[in-house]
């Protein structure tokens, strides 16, 4: 493995390369690119995801105002507001936010260039009780306007009312990423547990699962012939706690997610139709005792620090021990949870060395003596694809942030959403 | 002597300040920037499920870190907080209750 850097260490190395005007180059790792960025966004409130036309124009949702449009001169149209917003062409008020949750994940459409058809994951009051939606929209040419909207997932859980959990309040461990896979043409939908630990072994409910279904939000052929008897055919993995990031390996396709770890061992996961992600925070079993709010995800201490490995002992991330066949981590963060949010992989010869790789962001969780940790890794991945070989940190030009979202540009830069207000666009020389 | 009492008497009101203990903003916005704004923001503006701070006055910020210093249960974060006020002195608090009650309205 390579070294890591502290945070702070980086954003000294940051700001000084930026007031010398010189591209910064990883000395973490003898193989990585000279970077520059650019701020492409600023002062938005929390950005949470991106999707890009062929040309340039970028989609963006921010958690709590909505959907908007940066075209290629850097104009922004605004396309659909949330409730309380104002300055959109159209406002939908059933569309909420608290907490983790609000608007979040956004995708193009691969057939986009004919029906002009975009989706959102988004919190709406709809239902008696709230839930979270996969919103499809038609963008029209001129892209000042979204209409059409057909809601093609309305019964994703969202957490209801606080419980006594760290970041307990409601809207918590609410997933939200949605992408296109460039092999199957389906859309995935990562979904949370919600603090209920009945949620991710369950298969009558949508939460702690990677979904995969059509653009009619249909399920997909295959799901239920590979996932337990009586399980939502929408669902393609289960046993999941919070997945915000998945991105699929330019060569073979295969999904990989990113997902928050309990107080240790965030973990990139690699799919398989049907595959469990041995996720089970449920108390009474596996050794464990009574939980508070009957959910034992940070337990057995979940508010003061101690040791990882000891934490993973009791309440593991993939409980290998209960589900002997659930999916092996493809990486565990070095046993630490630090807020895996987003992953995406980097193609093109631009890349140098790090074309093929996978990029993860982190948000930063500073707790219990566990390094703060705000950073984008570049993970090298075996040959075989199910270990990461090497982890080198990204010396971010533009310094540490709340990392929330990757994306790779249609030029092949990568572009970041951060929770302090801004977009970057990191171009490797 | 009235002189310097009367001035900090004025400067403390000017800023609107309900506390007898004046902080220190410089020490208190080094300190923010250490330990609170990588979740808060930089702007206080608050991030993701972590509360703004603008807009709080003097006396709340240093009531509820003190709450929090004691191991008190003030919300869902408060697994969070706890732990990161608890080394906190009185001087802190008043530092980041001065920084943040005026550089944040």
């Amino acid at each position: 493995m390579a070294q890591k850097l502290s945070t702070r260490s980086f954003g000294v190395i940051a700001a000084s390369a930026l007031i010398a005007g010189l591209p910064i180059t990883a000395h973490a790792a003898s193989d990585a690119p000279s970077l520059k960025h650019t701020t492409v966004l600023s002062d938005l409130e929390n950005p949470w995801d991106m999707a890009f036309l062929a040309d340039g124009t970028m989609l963006f949702t921010e958690k709590c105002r909505g959907l908007s449009v940066r075209l290629p001169d850097g104009d922004v149209n605004h396309l659909l507001g949330m409730n309380g917003t104002e300055g959109y062409t159209t406002t939908a008020d059933d569309l909420v936010c608290e907490g983790q949750a609000g608007m979040n994940g956004v995708a193009v459409d691969p057939d986009f260039a004919d029906n002009r058809t975009i989706y959102v994951y988004s919190a709406s009051t709809i239902s008696d009780l709230r839930t979270n939606r996969v919103v499809r929209l038609t963008l029209n040419t001129g892209l000042t306007e979204v209409s059409n909207r057909t809601d093609i997932i309305k019964d994703i859980p969202y957490k209801q009312t606080a419980s006594d959990h760290p970041f307990g309040g409601p809207g918590a461990h609410n997933g939200g990423r949605i992408r296109f896979s460039p092999d199957d043409g389906y859309l995935y939908v990562t979904t949370g547990d919600n603090h209920n630990s009945d949620l991710p072994q369950s298969g009558n409910s949508l939460g702690g699962k990677v979904l995969r279904i059509d653009g009619n939000g249909e399920a997909a052929a295959g799901n239920a012939d590979a996932t337990p008897e009586g399980f939502d055919p929408r669902i393609f993995t289960y046993g999941h706690r919070n997945v915000q990031g998945i991105t699929f390996d330019p060569e073979t396709a295969q999904p990989y997610v990113s997902e928050h770890g309990p107080w240790h061992s965030d973990e990139v996961n690699a799919l398989v139709a049907g595959g469990n992600s041995g996720w089970d925070p449920r108390p009474n079993m596996a050794g464990r005792g009574d939980c508070p709010d009957h959910y034992c995800g940070y337990q057995p201490n979940q508010n003061e620090g101690m040791d990882p490995d000891d934490r993973r002992a009791y309440m593991p991330i993939s409980d290998m021990k209960t589900y002997p066949d659930a999916m092996k981590p493809v990486w565990g963060n070095n046993g630490l949870s630090q807020g895996m949010s987003s992953a995406v992989f980097l193609t093109g010869d631009q890349w140098g060395d790090w074309n093929g790789r996978l990029a993860v962001s982190f948000l930063g969780i500073g707790f219990g003596g566990t390094p703060v940790g705000q950073r984008i890794n570049v993970l090298d991945l075996a040959n075989d694809g199910k270990s990461a070989q090497d982890a080198t940190e990204l010396p971010a030009p533009m310094g540490s942030a709340r990392f929330r979202s990757l994306v790779q540009g249609p030029e092949g830069d990568l572009y970041t959403a951060t929770d302090e207000g801004q977009i970057h666009r990191i171009t490797p020389n | 002597m009235k002189t310097p009492v009367l001035c900090a008497v004025t400067a403390a009101l000017a800023i609107g300040m309900t506390s007898a203990q004046a902080g220190d903003a410089s020490a208190g916005e080094t300190l923010y920037a250490e330990a609170c704004a990588q979740c808060h923001g930089p702007k206080a503006r608050g991030m993701a499920s972590f509360p703004s701070l603008a807009g709080n006055d003097e006396e709340f910020i240093v009531s509820r870190l003190e709450q929090y210093r004691a191991g008190e249960k003030v919300g869902p974060n408060s697994g969070l907080m706890i732990p990161n006020a608890a080394d906190l002195s009185d001087a802190d608090i008043a530092n980041l209750a001065t920084y943040i009650s005026t550089r944040f309205q």
